[in-house]
C-alpha cells in the first residue's frame, strides 16, 4: 500500500521510512562515463536479472517514454529523485504496483534500490530492499572492494551504499524553535536532519527528513539501529513539545482557523495546503479537532501540482489547479 | 628552465598558486600549457583547481601531470575529472586513484574500512585471498593423498610439483 495512503507505526509523527541501496555493476563504467546506449544496456541487464523475481511484481518503465508530468508526479510521491525526473536520457525505472519498491536505473549509480513504507519501519524496509539486492547479486557482479565496500559514483555513498531516512512531521518542535539545535545534535551522531520540502531548516509543512550520513565503516544494522533510536528520541521530544503548545489558547485558535480556511477556501496553492494541513493534522492527532486524518494526510501528496494534473487532466492551468485543489479538500473535510 | 611536463622545451608559462598557505609552482612550455588547457592569457587557472568539491578533495592537490595525464585504463577518467565533477568514473578508478581519494574518503566518513554486507561472490573471493601459503599447501596435500588413494598417480605427481613450487616460492 502506498506510504501516503496509510498511517503506520508512530504514524502521528512519522510519515514514512525509506531505505535506498546504491549499487553498480563491475563490468560497466559508472553512469557519468556512460552514453545513452551504455545506460540502456545497464538497464536491460538489471531488468533481465530481475525478470524471474517473484517476491514483488515489478513493472519496467522506460523514462524516455514517460511524460515529464508523470515523472515529476513520481518525484512528488518520493518514489524517484527530482533529478531522475528531469533527465530521462537512457534511464529506466522498475516499480511495484503498490509503490513500495522503486528501482532507479542509471540515476547517480547504475542501480538504486528504494523501498518506502509508512510509519517507522526501517527494518522491514531494509529487509525488502535486501531481497532484491540478493536477487540481482545472484545474476550480476557488483562493483565491490574489501576496503571500500560497495563502490559508488560519489564517494559519499561508499561502504554499505545505504541511505535510510525517516520523514517526520514536527510542528510543535518547529514552533518551539528547536530545529536548529536538533540538526546540530544529530550531525554529531552521523545523521542529517533537513527540511523535506525546502532547503535548510525552514521546512514547508513542518516535514523533515532524518537520514544516516556516514556509510563507510558502519554496518547496515548499526546504521539502522542508530536511525531508529534517534528517530524515537525526536518523536518523544515532539510529543513533549505538543503537550506544551496545545495548552496555549492562541495556538488552538490557529488550528481552528486553519481548519476553517481548508473547509471554505475557493482556491488553495500547494504550499498553502501543506502549511494548513500541518496545523490541522496536529490538532486532530492531539484530539483538539476531528478530521479524517489519513485522508487529509494523503491529500498533501495527491494534490501536489504534477500529481493533481495527472489525475485531473494535463491541460489544467495553475489557476484551475488551485480551484480543483480547494474543492477536493472541501470534499474531504465535509 | 625546462617544461616540467615534456621536459624538452623551455618553460614559458609559469603558474603559482597558494592553497592553505602552501605555494606550488608549475612551469610549462607553450604547447604543453595549451594542451593542458592553462595557456591562454585569459584562462583562469583557478577554475581548474578543485572547485565545488574542494572540501572533499582539499588534500588532493597534485601536480598537473598527476591530475590530468594519468588516466584510468578502463574508463579514461583522470583525477581532474573526478575533482571537477565529484564523481568517480568506474570501479577501477577507486584502485587507480586510491591514495589520492583516501584523504577525502576519510574526511567524509571518518573511517575508510568497510563494515557490513559483502556480496556472495565476493565473500568467496575474500576467503580465497586470505588463505596463507601454508593453508594452500595443506589443502594440496589432502588432495594429493586423495589422488594416491584413488591410484591416480599422474594427478598426484602434478599436485606434488605444485606443492614444491609453493614451498620454493616461500
Amino acid at each position: 500500500m502506498s506510504w501516503y495512503n496509510t498511517l503506520g507505526e508512530h504514524g502521528d509523527i512519522v510519515l514514512s521510512t525509506r531505505v535506498r541501496l546504491a549499487r553498480n555493476l563491475e563490468d560497466f563504467p559508472f553512469p557519468v562515463r556512460l552514453d545513452r546506449d551504455g545506460k540502456k544496456q545497464v538497464a536491460e541487464c538489471v531488468k533481465e536479472a530481475l525478470s524471474d523475481y517473484t517476491e514483488t511484481e515489478l513493472n519496467f518503465i522506460d523514462m524516455e517514454e514517460l511524460s515529464r508530468n508523470d515523472a515529476v508526479s513520481l518525484a512528488e510521491k518520493h518514489l524517484i529523485s527530482p533529478e531522475f525526473a528531469y533527465d530521462s536520457t537512457g534511464r529506466a525505472l522498475l516499480q511495484s504496483d503498490d509503490e513500495e519498491v522503486s528501482i532507479m536505473l542509471c540515476e547517480e549509480d547504475h542501480i538504486r534500490i528504494q523501498v518506502i513504507l509508512p510509519g517507522l519501519s526501517q527494518k522491514e524496509a531494509f529487509e525488502k530492499a535486501e531481497k532484491i539486492d540478493k536477487a540481482i547479486e545472484e545474476k550480476l557482479n557488483y562493483a565491490f572492494s574489501e576496503k571500500l565496500g560497495y563502490l559508488t559514483q560519489c564517494p559519499t555513498n561508499l561502504g554499505t551504499g545505504m541511505r535510510a531516512s525517516v520523514m517526520l512531521h514536527l510542528p510543535a518542535l518547529v514552533r518551539k524553535g528547536a530545529m536548529r539545535r536538533l540538526s546540530a545534535t544529530v550531525a554529531k551522531l552521523g545523521l542529517t536532519l533537513r527540511g523535506c520540502y525546502s532547503e535548510g531548516v525552514e521546512a514547508a509543512g513542518d516535514v523533515f527528513l532524518l537520514s544516516n550520513q556516514v556509510t563507510l565503516g558502519i554496518s547496515e544494522e548499526a546504521a539502522l539501529q542508530n536511525l531508529g533510536s534517534i528517530a524515537k528520541q525526536i518523536i518523544a521530544e515532539e510529543k513533549q513539545a505538543r503537550a506544551v503548545v496545545i495548552s496555549d489558547s492562541e495556538f488552538i485558535d490557529k488550528i481552528y482557523r486553519a481548519k476553517g480556511i481548508l473547509q471554505s477556501a475557493y482556491k488553495l496553492t500547494s504550499k498553502e495546503l501543506v502549511g494548513l494541513t500541518s496545523l490541522v493534522l496536529m490538532g486532530a492527532e492531539e484530539k483538539i479537532i476531528d478530521v479524517p486524518m489519513d485522508k487529509l494526510s494523503s491529500m498533501n501528496i495527491l494534490l501536489m501540482p504534477a500529481t493533481l494534473r495527472k489525475a485531473e487532466g494535463a491541460d489544467l492551468s495553475r489557476d484551475e489547479r488551485d480551484i480543483v485543489r480547494a474543492k477536493r479538500i472541501r470534499e474531504v473535510l465535509g | 628552465m625546462l617544461c616540467q611536463n615534456c621536459k624538452k622545451n623551455e618553460a614559458t608559462t609559469h603558474i603559482k598558486h597558494v592553497i592553505n598557505g602552501e605555494a606550488t609552482e608549475n612551469h610549462f612550455c607553450h604547447s604543453c600549457a595549451e594542451s593542458l588547457g592553462v595557456g591562454g592569457f585569459f584562462d583562469d587557472f583557478s577554475l581548474n583547481l578543485p572547485g565545488i568539491f574542494s572540501s572533499f578533495f582539499g588534500d588532493s592537490v597534485f601536480s598537473l601531470g598527476e591530475r590530468q595525464l594519468d588516466r584510468c585504463e578502463k574508463c579514461g577518467s583522470c583525477f581532474d575529472d573526478i575533482i571537477k565533477t565529484g564523481k568517480v568514473g568506474c570501479a577501477d578508478c577507486y584502485e587507480k586513484f586510491y591514495s589520492k581519494l583516501l584523504p577525502s574518503i576519510q574526511r567524509i566518513h571518518g573511517k575508510a574500512k568497510h563494515q557490513g554486507k559483502i556480496p556472495e561472490i565476493h565473500g568467496v573471493k575474500v576467503a580465497a585471498k586470505e588463505k596463507t601459503t601454508e593453508e594452500k599447501i595443506a589443502d594440496l596435500q589432502k588432495e594429493m593423498q586423495k589422488a594416491i588413494e584413488e591410484q591416480n598417480f599422474e594427478r598426484a605427481a602434478v599436485i606434488r610439483d605444485e606443492i614444491k613450487k609453493l614451498k620454493e616460492a616461500e
